[in-house]
């Protein structure tokens, strides 16, 4: 099912908007002109995922030394901080873990949209402050630009 | 010890229901502003010129994450913890809280301060406890803040306050300048035990982590809080704490649990051999154990295979002295619908959630509906 | 425990000690003698008082008071531990200097006596330059098994200055042996002094703890990823719920220690090792089969740890393995760990 989130000006870069699709909860991100959406309760213990803060990957091979870099894609959980990768849901901190539900998030159209697609409502969140692969895996969503609106396929 | 609910009467029976969550656990925050307005001018003064005297906890702690705080407690204005309106939505109503237990981090620093300054804070502290939390909120329950390494005023603070049932508890820190167990500290724990309230240790206070030496990171600091807990427990039952006064009950609050089954064996051990040193210990450090310590839950232990929790769970003989709690509003806040490991019981369930808090605390088991 | 058993077993950790500062003074140099003489400096061990039953006597001080024990159980590799420094006070020189004087008498007295016979190189933390150097003075004797310190420091063990011991450890296979206690007041408490006996004998689990994090956290098997540690009498039951804990923060916090960069157990159960004494564990050799699963019988060394007494946890423990754990437990796991070193 496609789900229109909101006009692509209206989530500028570095930006995030939390969404309620029925019953579900899904906090659609533009990190650095990359459209992600994942579910918004953390797999760990139900905490508001999207919530939390976005970092780039951190890598150390010297105890003192870490580079930080790349995309911004890391949000870690505003509880006890797991993070996952907004583009598959994947966790980083080691096996045993599930994962969390990653959905397709796309621009599309105003004209390419059937009357059919669902409208999303913005949820009004709290201000949000801020390896190797386990098998705790956020739920993510396809999430395509079409144009003009951004929606998520669920 | 009051009870809040009268006895039901046979028509009342159908506006009550069972209590089924208790959470021992809950940190209600004063602002700066709070505190100095509520000192006695002489202090207020005092504090507002040369501030306290103990190195204040960024200083001397690790950077703990997210300021320690869950990132979605923060409420319009200040920090964590200090919103009834936030605290009462984000966790009393939504998790369906029956009674929370307060305990409030701003007086455990006892004993860095001229002994009336840290009398006043302590009595700061009650007070504003009662009349912004426990007077707004018939779900919630206070913990006495003491000046513990002032004995004597420390009692005069317990006498001060015990009559208002709404205290359950005395509240210490986990790490305060001598070992737990030290007869400095027996006439404060004597106090309690006559007024039959217990004794809870949470982490916190001024600790040089003694031996070895500060840790340097947060990552340490956090996972030892455990550790702190074990060594106050060697003390309070190898000190003869528990043989001096029979009545004293004690509650571990936010050091975790599931080490206590090691700690017991290692106890157990050294006195078979070594009992001659402490002959006032008569029997087991376990039986001393089992019979005056309760633990809460949080930070909630997390094995691969939730098949083991359920194992130290009985080797510690937890199932009759753990309590839930969430620690609300710290990072490592344990929800109550999804921490507590799967394999549990129904009855254990009950024991954790409920059924332990209300034994130790003598709260009532059912209340009115809300 | 039949002698049988343990014929042909590695014993991880056999105490020996000085009778006196006499028996080591032929070892030290003319001015550090003069030292001495002219001082009240002594050797006694702060953690172990004569009359506890847990001290069970005096560790021998000669070949001809060993060689008795060591024929009884017939072990096939025995590694001797003297904790003479732990007394020693904090002049880093003098420390310096008994250290090489007791690694010499170890030697002298023991190791060239006796083929079954290795030892640990004893140094001092209090300067770990001269640390480094003793160790290389000894590296190819080929008669050292592994580095002796106390658990009981001052700066938890982790720490960068404790570094360079660990690269010359790595350089030569050494694995560095963590041993129950240290100098006096290191207790964990404030005053580092505990007002009962009980308390500090059970407290090395604690401190031991406390290293185990350390060195982890401090990212010591990234730089040194061949590193070994093993820590000696301080127990290991304690270990399952302590990784549980550690693992569980390190997955919310890992950006304040990105260097570590799995799992803190699985540094633990690659890097890491812990002797047999003292067992303590449940009565219920049931629950004694559930702690030895969770725990890992392949993490376990036997230690005789002779001459002390902890009590029978280790008859207990014996009897729940499986006779391929036993073996491991007895030898299978040291001689993977050691190596060379005590082939």
């Amino acid at each position: 099912m496609k789900v229109v989130v909101c006009h692509v000006e209206d989530l500028p870069a570095e930006e995030r908007k939390i969404v309620k699709v029925g019953k579900r909860s899904i906090g659609v991100f533009n990190v650095d002109g990359e459209f992600y959406a994942i579910s918004n309760r953390c797999p760990h213990q139900g905490g508001p995922l999207c919530v939390g803060r976005l970092s780039s990957w951190a890598e150390s091979e010297i105890p003192g030394e870490v580079e930080v870099g790349g995309s911004a894609r890391f949000v870690a959980c505003p509880w006890h901080g797991w993070e996952y990768d907004l583009a598959t849901g994947q966790s980083f901190m080691g096996p045993n873990e599930i994962g969390v539900k990653a959905f397709d998030v796309c621009v599309t159209s105003g004209a390419a949209l059937s009357e059919d697609v669902a409208h999303a409502e913005e949820q009004r969140s709290p201000t949000a402050t801020g390896r190797e692969p386990g098998p705790y895996v956020a739920e993510t969503f396809q999430v395509h630009v079409e144009a003009d609106y951004v929606v998520i396929e669920i | 010890m009051i009870t809040e609910v009268d006895v039901p009467s046979a028509s009342e029976e159908g506006r009550l229901k069972d209590v089924a969550l208790v959470d021992v656990d809950i940190h209600p925050r004063m602002t700066p502003a709070d505190f100095v307005r509520r000192l006695p001018e002489r202090w207020a003064r005092h504090v507002e010129r040369y501030g306290l005297r103990a190195p204040a906890i960024r200083d001397r702690y690790p950077r703990p994450r997210n300021k320690g705080v869950r990132a979605d407690a923060w409420p319009e204005t200040g920090f964590p913890g200090t919103d009834y309106g936030l605290l009462r939505k984000q966790l009393l109503d939504e998790h369906k809280i029956d009674f929370g237990i307060m305990l409030v981090l701003d007086a455990l620093d006892s004993g860095y301060e001229r002994p009336p300054l840290d009398a006043a804070i302590c009595q700061v502290v009650n007070d504003w406890l009662v009349e912004e939390w426990l007077d707004r909120d018939d779900r919630l329950r206070g913990s006495i803040a003491v000046p513990i390494e002032n004995p004597a005023l420390a009692v005069a603070e317990i006498e001060r306050v015990a009559a208002d049932g709404r205290f359950v508890q005395i509240l210490l820190p986990a790490s305060a300048q001598e070992s737990a167990g030290s007869p400095k500290y027996w006439p404060v724990y004597r106090a309690a035990a006559e007024r039959g309230l217990p004794v809870a240790f949470h982490t916190g206070g001024y600790n040089d982590h003694g031996g070895t030496g500060r840790p340097s990171f947060y990552l340490e600091e956090h996972a030892g809080y455990g550790v702190i807990m074990q060594t106050l427990l060697t003390s309070l039952v190898c000190e003869g704490t528990f043989a001096e006064i029979p009545d004293l009950k004690i509650a571990l609050v936010e050091g975790g649990a599931l080490w206590l089954a090691a700690l017991k064996w290692r106890l157990d051990d050294a006195w078979r051999q070594l009992r001659d040193e402490m002959p006032e210990l008569d029997r087991l450090p376990s039986e001393y154990i089992r019979e005056h310590v309760w633990l809460d839950t949080q930070p909630m232990e997390e094995p691969d295979n939730p098949k083991h929790f359920l194992q130290v769970l009985e080797q510690a003989g937890l199932e009759d002295r753990l309590m839930f709690a969430t620690d609300y509003p710290h990072w490592d806040f344990d929800s109550p619908s999804s921490s507590l490991p799967r394999g549990l019981s129904r009855e254990q369930r009950g024991k954790l959630l409920a059924g332990n808090a209300i034994e130790l605390y003598g709260l009532p088991s059912k209340v009115a509906r809300r | 425990m039949t002698a049988m058993t343990l014929t042909a077993a590695v014993d991880c950790d056999l105490h020996v000690a000085p009778s006196s500062l006499g028996t080591v003074l032929p070892y030290l140099d003319e001015y550090w003698r003069s030292y001495i003489e002219d001082s009240t400096v002594g050797l006694s061990h702060p953690g172990y008082p004569l009359g506890a039953a847990t001290t069970g006597g005096t560790p021998p001080s000669s070949y001809d008071e060993l060689a008795p024990v060591l024929n009884a159980a017939n072990p096939h590799r025995a590694i001797l531990t003297c904790l003479a420094l732990d007394g020693v006070h904090r002049n880093p020189y003098y420390a310096a200097a008994m250290a090489r004087a007791v690694n010499d008498w170890v030697r002298e007295e023991f190791l060239v006596r006796d083929e079954r016979l290795r030892a640990g190189i004893a140094v001092s933390p209090l300067d770990i330059p001269a640390a480094v150097q003793e160790v290389e003075r000894l590296a190819d004797d080929g008669r050292f098994a592994q580095i002796l310190l106390p658990v009981r420091g001052d700066v938890p063990y982790g720490n960068r200055l404790y570094h360079p011991l660990y690269a010359v450890a790595q350089e030569h296979g050494f694995p560095i042996a963590l041993h129950a206690w240290g100098r006096g007041g290191k207790a964990p408490s404030m005053t580092g002094v505990t007002a009962t006996y009980l308390e500090d004998y059970s407290s090395n689990a604690q401190i031991a703890q406390v290293q185990m994090m350390s060195l982890v956290a401090e990212g010591v098997f990234t730089r040194f990823p061949q590193l070994k540690v093993v820590f000696m009498e301080c127990g290991f039951s304690w270990l399952p719920p302590q990784l549980w804990r550690f693992d569980k923060d390190w997955k919310g916090v890992w950006r304040e220690v990105p260097w570590v960069k799995e799992r803190p157990s699985d540094y633990v159960r690659r890097h890491m090792r812990f002797t047999t004494e003292p067992a303590q564990l449940p009565q219920d050799p049931h629950q004694i089969a559930q702690v030895v699963e969770m725990v890992g019988p392949e993490l376990l060394m036997y230690a005789s740890d002779y001459p002390h007494q902890h009590g029978d946890g280790f008859e207990r423990l014996l009897a729940a393995l499986s006779d391929e754990d036993a073996e491991s437990v007895l030898r299978g796991t040291a001689a993977a760990f050691y190596g060379d070193l005590i082939a």
